[in-house]
């Protein structure tokens, strides 16, 4: 079994093994957490008030741009670039076509899959520098996220060092470092991809039973 | 009677043989003249079949190291000139005086910055730090300093791997595992370089105002600067801190500039353009690397201190009077105009470091 083998089977299949189960147990043992009854009289529905949260913070609103503008568009600088480089370059459609769905989709040019890798990178390293240069973000910062910054940076880079798309190894490298990272995902705060639904939910579903919009 | 004396019987036969036999050569060969005169009023004499062998290798040689086209075997090439000299000239000198002057630029910058510290020490901040902070650097400032710095990094490990790689690196890793990382490492530098743009562009318009030359600078430099040893005046950066600002600005032009048509090659088309590109891209490369090396030395363990100002944002009030006392001035003048006075950190300069810090 060759290196390259190895981490797109066996070792592939294992971190999406623990990568889906990991993310569906953490789901679950929050759901489960539940929250403390509320007695008072509603004034809101609950519900509509998680929906408008998750909504509604999709931007900034207020005066709080100013202060947020930069996190907020390196972020979706960032976050954009990543999935169209996941879901649209011709290698990851292949990638996906041949190990999860069984079907693929339309590629991006390569001058698109590239563009989206630039904006990918240039969102990360601008998230990474506020991290390090802003002392309340460092104050903040955990080693668990600066290891999940490193770690999908580094995914990102064995991606681009195999853009030749010629040699073995470097692709191999690079789902190498796929796979830890989805075995790491879970017990991380990279699992934001998922609970920021809920975190921004259960905000609004308490500012909505007040009956006040979040 | 000489004539009988000379040549024998049995001689005068074999000569009259060999007279006999060139004649019948001949005669061929004006008949085979005769019958193929149209291949000789097209090869005007050469071999025919349009081939070289006719003409002299020298000749030859000269045409092709002159870019003369010719006819040539494989037209998918696009192109009928055999050899371009122009490209191994170019290739001589990439390998030549342009690898072995870059290499020893570089080696001298480190070696430079190795006596620098042996002479000087670590330049540490006079009477020591007193706990009280300047803000020196905004949060915009400090965010895209470490954006260019990741990416010029970035960069410069890549483009020195592929400069010198073949020289340095190959023989300690060997052929196969060079190209693997000579091969992931200019996808990478292809790919890192627009973002380095982007970076070195937004930091010249945020760093711009603080960088023109005062008459303090030549002060600065006149006493002596980081070798004198009392403190030559300073605004906000001082000479050398310029000098590696407009370094950085003008050989990050170059290497903008350069980089996009290497990254971009059918902008220009010509291949002497190309070339010249390289040329330009690797000479400027490695003048704002070995100029780096000073920065990244005297930002970090060479200056006590100062490393503080990108990371926090701040800096310590002494080390600020040391070595930018006419910036300082300004700065605690205008906290001395707030009610909080420059005690107190400024509201971006982040958490006051904890007891023992």
């Amino acid at each position: 079994m060759t290196f390259l083998e190895l981490t797109e089977g066996p070792l592939w299949y294992a971190a999406a093994t623990i990568f889906v189960v990991g993310v569906v147990w953490q789901i679950v043992g929050i759901v489960l957490l539940g929250r403390k009854p509320d007695r008072s009289v509603p004034r809101g529905s609950a519900l509509a008030g998680a929906v408008k949260a998750n909504v509604l913070h999709l931007w900034p609103h207020g005066g709080f741009f100013n202060k947020t503008g930069f996190h907020l568009v390196a972020g979706y600088i960032f976050h954009i670039g990543l999935f169209v480089l996941v879901l649209f370059a011709a290698p990851h459609i292949v990638f996906i076509q041949d190990h999860i769905t069984g079907f693929g989709w339309g590629a991006l040019p390569r001058w698109g899959f590239v563009l989206a890798a630039e904006a990918a990178f240039c969102g990360l390293i601008l998230l990474w520098a506020r991290r390090i240069g802003d002392p309340v973000i460092r104050l903040l910062s955990t080693q668990d996220d600066l290891a999940g910054l490193w770690l999908t940076f580094i995914v990102m880079l064995t991606g681009c060092l195999a853009l030749g798309e010629s040699i073995e190894f470097l692709r191999a490298l690079h789902m190498l470092t796929v796979d830890i990272w989805l075995i790491y995902f879970p017990f991380s705060r990279l699992m934001h991809g998922f609970t920021f639904v809920f975190s921004r939910g259960y905000m609004g579903a308490t500012f909505g039973r007040r009956g006040v919009t979040p | 009677m000489f004539m009988k004396s000379c040549f024998s019987k049995p001689l005068l036969s074999f000569l009259g043989s060999l007279l006999v036999v060139a004649g019948l050569a001949w005669a061929a060969m004006a008949v085979d003249v005769v019958f193929s005169g149209d291949a000789l009023a097209q090869t005007r004499g050469a071999v025919p079949g349009n081939v070289q062998g006719s003409a002299n290798d020298s000749d030859m040689w000269r045409r092709l190291r002159r870019g003369e086209g010719f006819v040539i075997s494989d037209p998918r090439t696009g192109t009928v000139v055999a050899i371009q000299s122009s490209g191994e000239e170019w290739r001589a000198f990439r390998n030549g005086p342009l690898s072995t002057y870059g290499g020893w630029l570089l080696a001298v910058s480190a070696l430079a910055i190795g006596a620098f510290y042996v002479l000087m020490g670590r330049l540490n901040i006079d009477g020591g730090p007193t706990g009280r902070w300047l803000p020196r650097f905004t949060n915009a400032e400090r965010v895209i300093h470490w954006y260019v710095a990741a990416t010029f990094i970035m960069l410069a490990v890549s483009g020195l791997t592929i400069l010198f790689g073949k020289q340095v690196l190959m023989p300690l890793i060997g052929q196969k595992a060079f190209s693997v990382v000579a091969s992931a490492f200019l996808q990478g530098h292809n790919l890192f370089g627009p973002l380095f743009i982007v970076g070195i562009v937004a930091m010249f318009i945020i760093y711009l105002k603080d960088n023109f030359l005062k008459a303090a600078d030549i002060k600065w430099l006149m006493m002596g600067g980081l070798f004198s040893k009392s403190h030559p005046p300073s605004w906000k950066f001082n000479f050398g801190e310029k000098a590696w600002f407009w370094l950085a600005v003008i050989t990050g032009a170059i290497l903008s500039v350069s980089g996009i048509i290497l990254d971009f090659p059918s902008l220009l088309g010509e291949r002497s353009q190309l070339q010249l590109a390289l040329l330009f891209h690797a000479g400027a490369a490695v003048i704002v690397i070995a100029a780096a090396i000073a920065h990244i030395y005297l930002g970090t363990i060479g200056v006590e201190g100062a490393l503080e100002g990108m990371t926090a944002g701040r800096v310590d009030e002494n080390w600020a009077k040391q070595h930018h006392d006419l910036w300082a001035e300004e700065v605690m003048a205008e906290q001395a105009t707030t009610e909080d006075g420059p005690a107190h950190p400024p509201a971006n300069a982040g958490p006051q470091p904890a007891p023992g810090e």
